[in-house]
């Protein structure tokens, strides 16, 4: 029964080789899709290329089902899987300023890895404003703590707050993803961009 | 566009099968026969009156005080900013949130220790976490806390140190006899929204 | 179009990208119990960084403060390994693919020095707001949504709206 760190099937040690493991599949996976390109990521605010549209929604649904299919079958209690609290405030502002970041570096942290991994010197020097930043909000943390401690909402579902189950909150996740694919392939062939 | 159209109809149709069969909603983390009882021995369920007090005085927010007993004897006097779950409804879904939840501690009470223990038990035996008993009830707390006896000339100097800590606490939390009413509003109940109890299987981001 | 279908093919099929990509989230859920992640292993950096270069900075300062006391050892941490595994697994695929590259990535509009600072501004923006929104499009976001999480959702809509609405302004960028 899942997740098996929690129920003692594996030490916590052999969790960190999985971490490392499951890491790799990661990279992989994204660098395979493209990811390490910013151009790429870029493109899904101008249209031209809607790969992290596709892929990262794909990727949501895949793992939804997943997941509930699996705790239909009694293979993992997703009761206790971490879920991210949530603080509304900071979860707002702190997505805006991402916003931000992502069109004007073209990346994430994730992919900004892939891309540093294969030799991107953008993704790189993405890296080391991400250090940067990081630095500059840990130094001046007790300016923002307590905007960063407001809000707290526990560890609401989605499902929850719009008083639908998992299972047909899924579906609904997953007409929309359809839905913006559909939008996505659309917009792909109305504003081509030269690949490079 | 074919293999688009059967990536979509699989997801489609499993969609379809997830959002039609009802939530799963078991607890299989519970807790064993032989874990509960070396848990209960261990007493790491108890708060003592002393430890109590200091969470109390400084209105320490973590805590959660669980008023046990029949709604009468809750009415007449109750620890500050208690809550009545009457043992009889423990288990109503009207007060799952409040026993089954990660964010407090709650600490049962009542008269003696008794009805205390028994929601312990119940609630630890369907694996809730965060539930603690008050040791002794209110008999003790009164006898400890809001009227301490003084220990007697030739008690040993901890006795006296325990002795001035009961007293300051008395005073500090209203002491004397068990006349007052609570000093809260007993009937509204605090807001807690619902939450699944999660285990942190590892932080971060 | 010869040429762009060529290096397209180089590249997985999103779709299917998506798949494996959600697999790998299944895996570090039923293994690990929690989702994947990137800007969390930036801060265990960032903090053993201080730790080791300016203990007594770290010493008076509240973020490391309170942050050493709940993580005493911030770089024996799931997600630092997982980011490591990322570096590897990347590799390995940008090498299998002969992606492996030293090269700046740019819109042929704009110089590579251009390109350049935008990175290091957006790094700087994204690593701030990755420790104020408590996670990354893969840790929040992605993560997040998988579990149906609201506040995944909820920060996945404030990455890409704010993105969306400020597109226009960069769009020299880009195109």
């Amino acid at each position: 029964m899942g997740p098996l760190v929690v129920n003692g099937i594996i030490s916590a040690d052999t969790n960190l080789l999985m971490a490392f493991l499951i890491g790799i599949g990661f990279g992989f996976v994204l660098e395979g899709s493209g990811f390490s390109s910013s151009r790429k990521l870029a493109g899904v605010f101008y249209g031209y290329d809607t790969v992290v549209l596709k892929v990262f929604f794909t990727a949501a649904i895949t793992a939804m089902v997943g997941l509930l299919f699996m705790s239909l079958f009694g293979w993992i209690d997703l009761d206790l899987v971490y879920i991210n609290p949530t603080y509304l405030p900071s979860a707002i502002a702190g997505g805006v300023i991402m916003g931000v970041g992502f069109i004007m570096g073209g990346f994430c942290p994730g992919t900004s890895f892939c891309g540093l991994a294969i030799g991107k010197i953008d993704a790189m020097l993405f890296v080391a404003g991400l250090f940067v930043g990081v630095l500059i909000f840990t130094e001046g943390y007790p300016l923002w703590e307590e905007f960063y401690k407001s809000g707290f909402k526990g560890i609401p579902k989605l499902s929850e707050s719009l008083g639908l189950s998992d299972g047909l909150l899924a579906f609904g996740v997953i007409v929309v993803a359809l839905g913006m694919f559909y939008v996505g392939e659309w917009t792909e062939k109305r504003f081509p961009r030269k690949e490079y | 566009m074919n293999s688009r159209t059967i990536f979509s109809l699989v997801f489609i149709g499993l969609g379809l099968i997830i959002a039609a069969i009802p939530q799963n909603t078991t607890h299989p983390y519970k807790i064993s026969a032989e874990d509960l009882l070396i848990e209960a021995n261990s007493r790491t369920q108890y708060f003592s009156p002393e430890e109590l007090a200091v969470l109390l005085i400084n209105k320490d927010p973590s805590i959660q005080m669980i008023d046990v007993r029949d709604p009468e004897e809750y009415e007449k006097y109750s620890l500050p900013n208690a809550i009545n779950i009457p043992l009889s409804s423990l288990l109503t879904d009207e007060w799952v949130d409040f026993i089954d939840q990660d964010v407090k501690m709650n600490i049962f009470y009542s008269n003696g220790s008794l009805k205390a223990n028994e929601a312990w038990l119940i609630t630890r035996q369907l694996g809730y976490e965060n539930n603690y008993v008050l040791e002794g009830g209110l008999n003790y707390w009164a006898e400890a806390i809001l009227n301490p006896e003084a220990p007697a000339s030739t008690s040993p100097n901890e006795e006296f140190a325990k002795y001035d800590f009961r007293k300051g606490a008395s005073m500090a939390l209203g002491g004397g006899a068990l006349t007052s009413s609570s000093s809260s509003s007993s009937a509204a109940k605090p807001k807690i929204t619902p939450r699944a109890k999660k285990k942190r299987a590892a932080g971060g981001c | 179009m010869e040429d762009k279908e060529k290096r397209a093919r180089k590249y997985l099929n999103p779709y299917l990208g998506g798949i494996l990509l959600g697999i790998v989230l299944i895996a570090a859920n039923y293994i690990s119990g929690r989702g994947l992640g990137a800007s969390g292993a930036v801060k265990s950096v960032v903090v053993t960084g201080v730790n080791t270069i300016v203990p007594e900075h770290a010493e008076k300062t509240a973020f490391y403060k309170d942050y050493n006391e709940s993580h005493p050892k911030p770089m024996k941490s799931w997600l630092v390994f997982q980011v490591l595994g990322v570096l590897v697994g990347a590799f390995i695929s940008g090498s299998i693919a002969g992606r492996l590259k030293f090269k700046v990535e740019h819109s042929p509009k704009i110089t590579s020095k251009r390109r350049l600072i935008f990175a290091v501004l957006g790094g700087i923006f994204f690593g701030f707001g990755s420790q104020m929104g408590r996670g990354c499009t893969s840790g929040s976001a992605l993560s997040g949504m998988g579990v149906i999480s609201l506040g995944g959702f909820i920060t996945m809509a404030a990455i890409f709206g704010t993105a969306f609405a400020l597109a226009y302004f960069f769009r020299k960028n880009w195109i």
